[in-house]
């Protein structure tokens, strides 16, 4: 047996030297960016259309809008980052708005404030215990939690009583705050601290690098010491809580309730989470890059309303949107 | 066959159809079932009728048939959440071509879109290689869309004869969509167990490297299965317009989250390779019927909510917890 | 030593270029008849920018066992994939008996006598055994039926000797080692030109090596060829006739049955001369304190009545075949499988109740079985991976955390030479040994008492090996106590202590000094207690 000079290593030519850098430089860019990014040239494609859209004004409307949907995902971003989904979004919704309504006049605003976002904590206990400590799939779980907070809402909730809204919740939402000599809707600002909190509670805390460590590989985690099973929960309780906070927000911002006032963020939640770049699969995700997602869609559905298309094709470009994202990174690892 | 000294109940347990049953989780369910049916027939004897048979069996059928398709889409290893616009695409579909076309015709054309939206999910899922549930979250705004497009409004031509031929009765006590269904689950069943390619839609769920590695096609039976359950979804959506005698843009919607329920009510595994068909249809049953037996029962319909949820909770987790508690016992008694 | 081929890449000699005619076994001297049953020409492949075989050419020929070795990362596996057919090739031939395989398709690999088993087991773990060995092909909707499908794969296991297996059993209810064989019996058990066994040795045991052998050679008795890779270099020396060194994707050399000592092996393998040393377990200085661990019968779902005791800074070795409930003992010990004891402490404290997260606490660490499905987030970086079990979640973490903490990662990822771009890097773009390193390298400088080790070296290249033993052992000699689970006999042997020896779940001999010898411990593992 006899040994050669060891040929050079593995290596690149310069032509792919380049390229590769280019591609390290991209990938360099958090994927949170991504969203945000696409939403800024949308947001110029509509100023060129529409000098009118380039404003500040139309600016706070798509964001009003967008920033509902994204509060609403906020809690599914949890869900999704931690290895499940959180179908219970929409009548967790139902259930904290009328709980607020109801709650309203016994406890106070704050109080009632707090007994709804208690409500939807609770409903997260009860998922996220289920899925943890019984290992039922968390689509089942909180398809069935769904189904359950249904009839607990039209079996407890009167809805002809409940018309009249709080201005509690209509100032933290629809009430308009002076911004540079515009007016910007109330929630915009507080749905952005909102997100702005939680995720420095994902980038920078144990809880939510243990988060993610769950999502990506729950075995690895509860084998390397982490207590699996009560991060799962309270990141459900937080979904649910914070479910319950858009809840209070939509209230708010439309004024009105229905059975079925929940309905839109089922779909629409998971929606903005997988355009704002998060893997359905868990372990990767970001609050920001939801809320790029939801401005996205927000300024699709903006763009399709002045362009007078009809709500089909936005829902079509939409698909397309979704297809197009989950294209770009949500491949498979490669065979 | 089987010796004479071996006890009934020992040969009834090493029976290959009950071994087929609980390797692919769906005791549980049958058993439920069996409850449930008796509970019901004794609130209700008169379900035994002719006219609550055919009601039932019409209330059943198209979330049968939905949730035999979502079961295909989960063996594979995905989850579809675009059967509830794939449902509304096809009935509208049927509903509007009957103004003109034959009711074969018009059946004919809604199975083939039904597969043609299971083709374009398939091809992104198996050959795109793209995950399921996104795949079909996109989708699903997309054939929702052209649902609404074709029908804005619940409207459409359904015509007796039509229903008579998807909700009447074959003959006394038979009703038709009872036949349709058990016609679908049937062959379905014979597929999945009997042939090489439903062989292989179990185990592109259950490991699609390894069938790769062992020169087996897991794409080609993924693709299938997508297009089947497409196929499954549009009968489904042509027996509800059938018994509603209207096509409606929104008729699927209620069905998205039932199916899922009904599939995991089955105790199909949701990381794929493991569910069986003749406990999906008899986890349909339950879910389709909560509402009668409480009706029956003289209790607030909304309760059905409530009910079918702790039934799909305590069903699925029931064994769990039985499982637990039994490896705790026996791991104390060790 | 001598050596009849000396090749360079891209220039191969002997017997590549005398392929595919009369000439290539002629000219060896081997078989004068023997005409090379499998040829690769000049097989390149790259994913991206990464290169990962180069200019591959080799020649197998009837009759004959062919090694391909090399560490991790040395492209072994790539081109056992390209001879099977599961990968593509960007450029270069595969020749099964003179003619071209062209696509890149396992099935029509197959329909050419080519077989394969993999080391990631590719078996359908829904399926019955039967189904897995019959595998339901054809046309889609031939009729498959089930009766027949069991007889055939009963005459199939019969046939190779494999009577333990229930061919009506599901694979996933099986032991690892259980399911490899059935693996192997698929591909042996079909129309076999050409064998591949890409590490399919790697869970069995030594009778099921010694059974795998007895398979191969059937083979080559009848003239087919066998491609072996393998880490076991005791495995190679016994079965291979002839062999390629594999190193950054490229041929470095070729080898032939007794031209080779292990130590000129790995120092080709590894590109420097390096010779197989097992570092000496350290002298026993702390065996003053409470002992490490203590553990009065210890019984679980697999393991009855076992009892052991570690001092601190002793290094058991835990001994036995796969499926005698080594991994139950470990996971017990760590509180990842539920399990009871008369008395059970570590480091003097008694433990009640046992789950990972209290064991973290009782200052215990654990290397689990599975470094890719157990022990990493693949899609994490390095440092979070390192810190897995140090995350608290009310502390801080992320990048604040990863700041803080860069003096202890550094020390880790120096300490155990991790091959890495730093602390943000991916852990999936690491090798194999370093991925395993990062789950020992976790258990580094914090203060265990009790270090539970499952097979950490097991389908890493010899160097990683060589790091891992010398951090082992420099572990011990702080004082931490190590339970080691191997399944080379020839790590127990050397670098412990003592070694206890599992059969049935239940602990058949422990040897320490004199008795400590590879006989005895393979003989303790089958039943058989050596006589002193």
């Amino acid at each position: 047996m006899s040994t050669v000079a060891a040929p050079p290593r593995p290596g690149t030519d310069t032509d792919g030297d380049a390229q590769h850098r280019l591609t390290e430089a991209l990938r360099r860019v958090p994927a949170a960016a991504w969203p945000l990014v696409v939403f800024a040239l949308l947001f110029l494609i509509g100023g060129i259309v529409r000098p009118n859209l380039l404003t500040l004004e139309a600016l706070w409307s798509t964001a009003a809008f967008a920033m509902i949907v994204a509060i609403a995902s906020s809690g599914q971003t949890l869900a999704v980052i931690q290895g499940g989904i959180d179908l219970s979004v929409p009548n967790t919704v139902t259930l904290s708005a009328l709980t607020f309504l109801s709650a309203v006049d016994g406890l106070g605003a704050f109080g009632a404030f707090v007994a709804a976002i208690a409500a939807g904590a609770v409903v997260g206990l009860v998922n996220g215990t289920i899925i943890a400590k019984l290992s039922l799939s968390p689509i089942v779980t909180t398809i069935a939690m769904n189904g359950f907070l249904f009839g607990v809402v039209l079996l407890t909730f009167d809805f002809s009583q409940l018309t009249d809204i709080p201005r509690f919740a209509s100032d933290i939402t629809s009430a308009k705050i002076a911004f540079l000599g515009t007016e910007v809707a109330a929630v915009v600002p507080v749905g952005l601290g909102l997100l702005l909190a939680l995720q420095a509670l994902l980038s920078w805390t144990g809880w939510g690098r243990a988060l993610f460590l769950v999502g990506a590989a729950p075995d690895v985690a509860r084998l390397a010491g982490q207590p699996v099973d009560r991060i799962r929960i309270t990141a459900y309780m937080l979904s649910g809580a914070l479910a319950a906070f858009a809840g209070i927000v939509i209230v708010g911002f439309y004024a009105q309730t229905s059975t079925g006032m929940g309905a839109p963020y089922l779909l629409g939640s998971v929606a903005a989470v997988v355009v704002g770049g998060a893997s359905i699969f868990g372990g990767r995700g970001s609050m920001i890059g939801t809320l790029g997602g939801a401005l996205v869609l927000g300024q699709v559905a903006t763009l399709v309303a002045v362009a007078n298309l009809g709500v089909n094709i936005q829902q079509l470009i939409y698909g397309v949107i979704i297809l197009f994202v989950v294209a770009l990174y949500g491949r498979r690892a490669r065979a | 066959m089987s010796a004479p000294a071996i006890p009934l109940g020992a040969r009834l347990r090493r029976s290959p159809g009950l071994v087929g049953l609980k390797r692919e989780g769906a005791v549980a369910p049958v058993l439920a079932f069996v409850l449930f049916f008796v509970i019901y027939v004794a609130i209700n004897p008169e379900l035994l009728t002719r006219f609550q048979l055919q009601t039932a069996a019409n209330l059943v059928a198209p979330l049968a048939l939905v949730a035999l398709a979502q079961l295909l889409i989960v063996l594979v290893g995905g989850i579809d959440i675009s059967v509830a616009a794939v449902m509304s695409l096809t009935n509208v579909v049927f509903a509007t071509q009957l103004e003109s076309a034959s009711p074969l015709v018009a059946g004919v054309l809604a199975v083939a879109v039904g597969m043609g939206c299971g083709l374009f999910n398939g091809l992104l899922s198996a050959y795109g290689r793209l995950p399921v549930i996104a795949v079909t979250l996109a989708s699903s705004f997309i054939f929702g869309a052209l649902a609404t497009e074709v029908l804005d409004r619940p409207g459409g031509a359904v015509s007796e004869g039509v229903t008579l031929a998807t909700s009447g009765e074959l003959a006394p006590y038979v009703p038709v969509a009872l036949v349709w269904v058990l016609v679908a689950a049937a062959l379905l069943w014979l597929l999945l167990q009997k042939t090489s390619l439903g062989r292989h839609i179990y185990g592109a769920g259950s490991n699609a490297e390894g069938m790769r590695a062992a020169g087996l096609n897991d794409r080609a039976a993924q693709l299938t299965a997508f297009v089947l359950a497409g196929g499954l979804v549009a009968l489904g959506a042509i027996l509800l317009a059938g018994s509603t005698a209207t096509g409606d843009p929104k008729s699927g919607d209620p069905y998205l989250l039932n199916a899922i329920a009904a599939v995991a009510l089955a105790g199909a595994s949701f990381t794929g390779g493991r569910g069986s068909v003749v406990g999906t249809i008899c986890a349909a049953a339950i879910l389709g019927l909560v509402g009668n037996v409480l009706f029956f029962a003289g209790v607030d319909s909304y309760w059905q909510y409530v009910v079918g949820s702790v039934i799909i909770v305590a069903v699925v987790g029931i064994p769990v917890v039985v499982r637990r508690l039994s490896a705790r016992v026996k791991g104390a008694s060790a | 030593m001598t050596s009849p081929t000396s090749t360079l890449p891209g220039a191969p000699a002997t017997p590549v270029d005398a392929a595919p005619a009369e000439a290539g076994g002629a000219s060896l001297g081997h078989r004068g008849d023997a005409a090379p049953v499998l040829v690769a020409e000049n097989l390149t492949k790259s994913y991206g920018a990464v290169h990962a075989v180069r200019d591959v050419s080799l020649a197998c020929l009837g009759g004959e066992v062919h090694a391909l070795v090399g560490e991790n990362g040395a492209g072994k596996s790539t081109v056992a994939k390209m001879l099977a057919g599961a990968v593509v090739p960007d450029t270069g031939l595969v020749r099964v008996g003179g003619e071209p395989l062209s696509s890149g398709s396992v099935r029509t690999a197959r329909r050419h006598g080519v077989q394969c088993a993999f080391q990631e087991l590719a078996l359908v773990p829904d399926w019955t055994v039967a189904e897995n060995l019959c595998l339901p092909d054809g046309s889609s909707l031939r009729r498959f039926a089930r009766g027949r499908e069991t007889r055939e794969a009963e005459r199939v296991l019969a046939a190779l000797d494999l009577e333990h297996i229930d061919p009506r059993r599901p694979v996933h209810e099986m032991p690892l080692a259980d399911r490899q064989q059935v693996e192997i019996a698929r591909a042996v058990s079909g129309d076999v030109k050409v064998l591949i066994l890409d590490e399919a040795s790697s869970a069995l045991t030594p009778p099921g090596v010694e059974w795998l052998f007895a398979r191969i050679r059937e083979l080559t008795a009848r003239g087919a060829a066998v491609v072996y890779v393998s880490h076991r270099l005791g495995e190679i020396r016994e079965i291979a006739d002839r062999g390629t060194v594999l190193r950054d994707g490229a041929v470095v050399s070729d080898f032939q049955r007794g031209s080779w000592t292990d130590d000129e092996l790995i120092s080709s393998m590894a590109g420097r001369t390096a010779a197989r040393a097992f570092p000496a377990p350290p002298a026993l200085e702390h065996a003053d304190g409470p002992a490490a661990l203590e553990v009065e019968g210890l019984a679980g779902e697999a393991i009855h009545d076992v009892s052991l005791t570690v001092a601190p800074g002793e290094i058991l070795g835990i001994g036995g075949l796969q499926g005698h409930g080594q991994a139950e003992l470990l996971r017990s010990l760590w509180g990842a499988e539920p399990a009871t004891a008369r008395t059970w402490r570590v480091a003097g404290k008694a433990i009640r109740r046992l789950d990972p997260v209290r064991a973290v606490h009782a200052g215990i660490g654990f290397v689990p079985e599975d470094r890719k499905r157990e022990g990493l987030a693949l899609e994490m970086g390095v440092g979070e991976n390192l810190l897995a079990p140090w995350t608290r979640p009310h502390e801080r973490g992320g990048a604040p955390r990863l700041k803080r903490e860069k003096g202890w990662i550094d020390e880790v990822l120096g300490g155990l030479s991790v091959r890495t771009r730093g602390a943000k890097e991916r852990s999936g773009a690491l090798s194999g040994g370093n991925q395993q390193k990062l789950v020992f390298g976790r258990w580094v400088g914090r203060d265990r008492r009790l270090v539970l080790l499952h097979d950490p070296t097991r389908g890493i290249d010899v160097r990683a090996k060589q790091e891992l033993y010398d951090a082992i052992v420099a572990l011990a000699r702080e004082g931490v106590g190590v339970v080691w689970f191997s399944t080379e006999v020839e790590e127990l042997v050397h670098v412990c202590h003592r070694v206890v020896v599992l059969y049935r779940g239940a602990v058949a001999d422990e040897l320490q000094g004199e008795r400590l010898t590879a006989d005895a411990v393979v003989g303790a593992a089958v039943g058989r207690r050596a006589v002193a």
